[in-house]
């Protein structure tokens, strides 16, 4: 692509308007607006959204593999009643699912785990979580997800990207791409794991497509240095790695003197953001300076040892930093009922795992005064079926029809359920919620259209919600 | 939409009464503001009102006409456009398209008062040979000077010296100029400029580099890497491809060949290892092999990459986009995309061994037998002990042995294989038997020699012919009507040779003489490389929704040039870097910045960061540590720690040692889902899906990356080395190919050797193409 940096003293609607189109790159047409002389060098410049917007950052907390909604939110009484019984025909008549000819089932499953409606707004939640259902009025819980794809690595694209197929930017990538980044010593897009692996898909799930690298998001590691090659390399002390930086400034910038290429520029800025973030980085996931208090609200142990509760806090201190999307993944949520991910044992682990700490977040944002304009999405690229699965012990299949997933702060009602399933948790009854429409949903909370936030890319329009119809889930919105 | 001004320098090159062009003015208009509903696409077409052709632009429709040929009043598309009434105007506010600029009114006003003349597609007519009195690298020249001299420009001078050998080496060989190679280009200038550059040309043409500089080029477009992707990524083995790409094109295998071969070469009567290898290029795509997928599913998906992927890297066309539906810009239908399908819905995809020159097959397969006899003739010596082990065995004995085991003891003692044999002596009396397992090491390390020749991936037709149906919206669970395999419409006639049409006969197709996008899509995407842009800037749309060509003439030259030479990428290549056009200095004018920003009259010639694996390659010929070894299985350099940890197999990553440490980038393994961070950071593509232009992105990771990345380390260690061996001057022109001026090399001088060198392989110069 020709990229933005090449635009010094032109302005954004000379830059929009006659060499957007066609390109294979930028054609974000709100921008016409306005006649503001383009930042030649810093993409990551902050940039105007399309309207106001009512949030300004976003915390996903990704449960990798697919969470059990009929364990945890999803309260189906009837599951229990007819354990074991097929699930009448008409529900899958013609449906497609994963392991069809293996270990999946149409007996329908029951469980053990008691359901309680919590707080004024009556939420539903299981007692596996507590800590969640205590913030239950904090909540908005959508029963009613839909999403297009039932295997992991596309599913997790598609909730990511909109896509299921590879190289197209993550939700991540766009809004850094639209908004620019607020944070002048970390990355824009920020991304954090936990549990025994990576999730299925790697780095595609934060990768920026067919926008520039810039935008893609920046794993922040839990051991060793947070960012690849941030520290010194062995035995260069850091006063010769300013000399380095300042010398290279130096030579920079007296071949821009001789060139004119803005290029030169673009990278006198990154040498210096890099600089900066050699520091800013390890002193954001120093967690020394909280209190004991905080710790304990997030349930951490050991402040050094990885963990789903220690990224919550991370992802505090990155939005206290300006970060502007931070996604969390954890792994290890694929319950099929497989020695080592069964309903049985593990749900209750990975419950307890991120009950305390994902309840902590929110409250933890709320008293800094951060909730109102940051949203916290909690959910997996997909559900799990009503029928029970077979295997060495018992699980749930992937299931698409229907999952919930909850949002809290950055302008979503708190204390409020929307979406109704039918009696088994099989499918939507009301209000349906497509993974597009909760794509469009985030984009206009953080002030951007998702019709028009576009890129050219072979002749299409490409965007995170697609070319199927989406909307902005208004009841939702405060 | 393109820029106005630079329309209006070509339009006024075009003719002096500058009637309107449809292709070059009016087309993009329409193709923006009103194909999306009004265009090929029947299915979604609206009021059944269709503008890509004159017929249904004039055609009444309710009592008004679209268009009114001289009259734009009368003009029911005119009044629409311009409305203020939200439910008159088009396009509606909803499509959020842009308004129309005044230019582009006039315009379209223009060309209605004109007579409203449609053209064919510009991409859609075949290529002709330009009125152009010089030849070769002259003819270019001719046709870039015209457009300069219309516009008022002066180009720039030529770059000096070292900068232009830099610019060739590092374009023609992705390596900058050695001290040795800059001295003689110097002294051989000093006797004969032109003639000391051509040689240049000729010597660089001639190196294996070049092979692995545009192979890599080409592989961007294979989406080749060395994993199968999605979650499990388990690695493969197709580097003979790889290796199969940097050999055509040192040969220069006239590039229609090289596409059939790539395309059918196992169909090919003389087909022999070398074409199957090459059918490679289409077993690029990724393979999902996580647990509880509908294979077929998948299966689908990569055929609908290898239709898409065709499209786009020879026809550049977005053929993919008639996945679900017609093409709504350009006239390809939805069947027409199944018939595509049909050609590469017929395949096995095997794993094929590949031979070794420096293989002796029958000694291997004589030791193996060899050691097997004599692990049988043991065995048989000892056949009683066995028995009577097998007879002592209990049930809790039994349960304890493993699976091949237990496997091959529910087999008759008759029917057992050596192989069986020896599993189960070895769990019974020969486990501690010295002279046994001695044996029958001998045997696995014969076996193992004999396995290990190199393997790869191939296409291979299938016997009994699959059935293509059209799918209905793109999913393979839907299919519809039957459909035969056929190419589209709209372009060249198709004709198979007598039998089942296959892939041969679409391989045909596509490099036949007639065909008028094969050749000016390489041409173009050739061009790009030399000057950062192509002449048609939307490398992979040749369609009514990409830009028309800054300099048509030229394209169209090139082609037939291209074609005319035998599909020759060297004669392409050495016709393109003998210009002036290529040869100019690079730095920003003052003067240029009004008239034409982009660049696109080539007054100029353009800095260009290097591709990723360049950057790593050229830190290791400053540094002295290249190894310079052609081909082979893909090596390991050293990665920083927890790389690959996060996908969700933790893959092994034995770091190379020796000279496999200091290859060039295009030989590192490389895993779809962890990339290494040095190449993904730069841009490498993903090897996801096909890539025809890089982007090229500035960053504060790419900074971290120079300064502390480990291999990059490793290069500036060395590079002191240089320092102190051959002073600070020599060492910054190994990685500038220039001397420094005093100032800069003051700067230097305050440093020691390690940050001189540090600072050295982290200048922008150091990476850029200047």
């Amino acid at each position: 692509m020709t990229d933005l940096l090449r635009l010094r003293g032109r302005t954004r609607r000379h830059f929009f308007r006659d060499c957007g189109v066609g390109l294979g790159t930028i054609a974000l047409s709100s921008l016409l607006a306005q006649d503001k002389p383009a930042s030649a060098t810093d993409p990551l410049a902050p940039k105007t959204p399309h309207h106001r917007p009512k949030a300004k950052r976003i915390i996903y907390l990704f449960m990798a593999g697919g969470p059990s909604q009929l364990e945890f939110f999803d309260h189906k009484p009837k599951l229990n009643e007819l354990n074991g019984q097929p699930i009448p025909a008409s529900f899958i008549a013609g449906k497609r699912f994963a392991f069809m000819g293996s270990s999946h089932r149409v007996n329908l499953l029951g469980h053990d785990k008691k359901f309680r409606q919590h707080g004024r707004s009556g939420a539903w939640v299981s007692d596996m979580l507590p800590h969640t259902a205590a913030i239950a009025d904090e909540l908005c819980f959508v029963k009613t997800c839909q999403t297009d794809l039932f295997n992991h690595a596309p599913a997790k694209l598609f909730m990511n990207t909109g896509s299921g197929l590879f190289g197209r930017p993550s939700m991540g990538a766009w809004m850094t791409y639209g908004l620019g980044s607020e944070c002048a010593d970390l990355p824009g897009f920020v991304v954090l794991q936990s549990g025994p692996r990576g999730p299925r898909g790697g780095a595609s799930l934060w990768g920026s497509g067919m926008l520039p690298s810039t935008y893609q998001g920046v794993p922040l590691r839990a051991q060793g240095e947070p960012i690849l090659n941030l520290t010194n390399p062995l035995g260069v002390a850091a006063a010769d790695q300013r000399k380095v930086i300042d010398a290279v400034r130096e030579l920079n910038a007296g071949r821009l003197a001789k060139t004119g290429d803005d290029e030169i520029s673009a990278r006198l800025n990154a040498y210096e953001m890099a600089y900066r973030m050699q520091t800013s980085a390890p002193a954001v996931m120093d967690l020394r300076g909280e209190s004991k208090a905080t710790l304990d609200l997030y349930g951490i142990k050991d402040p050094a040892e990885a963990s789903f509760a220690r990224n919550c806090l991370l992802a505090r201190r990155l939005v206290e930093r300006g970060v502007r999307f931070i996604q969390l993944y954890d792994t290890n949520w694929d319950h099929h009922g497989g020695v080592t991910e069964n309903l049985q044992k593990h749900l209750p682990m990975k419950a307890k795992d991120i009950d305390q700490a994902c309840a902590a977040l929110v409250r933890d944002l709320k008293s800094r005064g951060l909730l109102d304009d940051t949203i916290v999405v909690w959910g997996g690229e997909f559900g799990r079926t009503p029928m029970g699965e077979v295997r060495e012990f018992t699980g749930r299949n992937h299931h698409i029809d229907a999952f919930t997933m909850w949002f809290a702060g950055g302008g979503f009602r708190p204390g409020m359920t929307w979406g109704e399933t039918d009696e088994f948790g099989f499918g939507a009854v009301k209000d349906p919620v497509h993974v597009r429409d909760i794509h469009a949903t985030l984009l206009h909370q953080m002030g951007l259209n998702h019709e028009k936030l576009s890129v050219k890319s072979q002749g299409l329009d490409v965007r995170l919600t697609g070319v199927n119809p989406a909307k902005v889930l208004k009841p939702l919105l405060a | 939409m393109v820029r106005p001004a630079l329309l209006l320098v070509l339009a006024c090159s075009a003719t002096a009464a500058a009637k309107v062009s449809f292709n070059r003015e009016v087309r993009p208009i329409l193709a923006e503001q009103c194909f999306s509903c009004h265009g090929f696409d029947a299915k979604h077409r609206k009021a059944d009102l269709r503008l890509d052709n004159r017929e249904g632009a004039l055609a009444e429709n309710d009592g008004v006409r679209a268009i009114v040929p001289g009259d734009p009043a009368k003009s029911e598309l005119w009044k629409r456009l311009l409305s203020a009434d939200p439910d008159e105007v088009m396009p509606p506010p909803e499509a959020h398209k842009p308004k129309l600029t005044a230019k582009q009114q006039a315009t379209l006003r223009r060309w209605i008062e004109e007579g409203a003349p449609y053209e064919p597609h510009w991409a859609f007519t075949a290529p002709r040979r330009p009125a152009v009195a010089a030849q070769g690298p002259a003819a270019i020249d001719e046709l870039i000077d015209h457009g300069l001299k219309e516009a008022g420009l002066a180009a720039s001078a030529e770059a000096p010296p070292e900068k232009l050998l830099r610019r060739l080496s590092l374009d023609l060989t992705g390596l900058p100029p050695t001290p040795a190679e800059l001295d003689g280009f110097l002294r051989a200038r000093a006797k004969d400029p032109q003639g000391a550059f051509a040689a240049e040309v000729d010597r660089l043409l001639a190196s294996p580099a070049y092979g692995e500089r545009w192979g890599r080029w080409w592989l961007d477009q294979a989406r080749y890497a060395d994993s199968n992707g999605y979650s499990v990524d388990a690695p493969r083995s197709i580097w003979k491809y790889r290796d199969w790409v940097v050999g055509a094109l040192n040969a220069d295998l006239p590039f229609d060949r090289f596409t059939v071969e790539q395309l059918a070469g196992d169909l090919l009567p003389d087909a022999g290892e070398s074409q199957r290898i090459a059918t490679g290029f289409h077993r690029n795509t990724p393979l999902n092999q996580e647990g509880g997928i509908d294979v077929e599913q998948f299966r689908v998906d990569s055929v609908f990459d290898r239709v898409g992927t065709t499209g786009t890297v020879w026809l550049g066309l977005t053929v993919g986009c008639a996945q679900c539906h017609d093409h709504k810009f350009d006239p390809i239908t939805q069947k027409e995309f199944y018939r595509m399908f049909a050609f590469f819905n017929n395949q096995e995809e095997p794993t094929m061994k590949v031979s070794e020159p420096t293989r002796d097959e029958a000694r291997l397969a004589a030791a193996a037998q060899e050691a097997e006899r004599a692990l049988a003739t043991w065995l048989d010596q000892r056949v009683a002990e066995a028995r009577q082990w097998e007879a002592g065995l209990s049930k809790e004995m039994t349960a304890q042995l493993s699976g091949p085991a237990k496997a091959a003891l529910r087999k008759p003692a008759a029917k057992r294989s050596v192989a069986e044999r020896a599993l189960l002596f070895a769990a019974g009396p020969g486990a501690a038997d010295r002279e046994f397992m001695a044996l029958q090491r001998r045997l696995k390390e014969t076996a193992d020699r004999r396995e290990a020749a190199p393997t790869t991936l191939v296409l291979k037709e299938l016997a009994k012919p699959r059935k293509t149906h059209l799918l209905t919206a793109g999913d393979f669970t839907r299919p519809a009507e039957e459909v035969a395999p056929g190419v589209l419409a709209t372009l060249h006639a198709f004709k198979p040779d007598p039998g089942p049409v296959n892939r041969l006969d679409l391989a045909r197709w596509i490099v036949a003489k007639e065909n008028p996008l094969t050749a000016r899509v390489i041409a173009n995407r050739v061009w790009q490389a030399y000057f950062g842009r192509g002449l048609v800037e939307t490398e992979n749309d040749f369609g009514s929704q990409g830009t028309p060509p800054s300099h048509p003439e030229l394209l169209d030259w090139l082609a037939v040039e291209f074609v005319e030479r035998g599909w020759s990428l060297k004669s392409l290549h050495r016709s393109i870097v003998l210009t002036r056009a290529y040869r100019r200095d690079s730095a920003v004018r003052a003067d240029l910045a009004d008239k034409d920003p982009d660049n696109r009259l080539l007054a100029r010639q353009t800095r260009l960061r290097l591709d990723a694996e360049l950057v790593r390659d050229s830190a290791l010929v400053a540094s002295g540590l290249l190894t310079r070894k052609v081909g082979g299985p893909p090596v390991f350099p050293p990665i920083p720690d927890g790389v690959m940890s996060l996908g969700q197999v933790k893959r092994a990553w034995n770091t190379s040692q020796g000279p496999d440490r200091t290859r060039r980038g295009l030989y590192t393994f490389t895993y779809r889902v962890t990339p290494p961070p040095a190449s993904a950071v730069f841009d490498a593509p993903d090897g996801l899906s096909t890539c025809t232009r890089r982007n090229r992105s500035n960053t504060p990771l790419q900074a971290l990356t120079l300064l502390n990345d480990p291999a990059f380390f490793e290069a500036a260690q060395a590079l002191a080395g240089v320092i102190e061996k051959e002073g600070l001057p020599a060492a910054f022109r190994r990685c500038t190919s220039r001397l420094p001026a005093p100032a800069e090399l003051a700067v230097l001088g305050k440093l020691d050797r390690l940050s001189a060198a540090r600072t050295l392989l982290n200048l922008d110069e150091t990476i850029t193409r200047d």
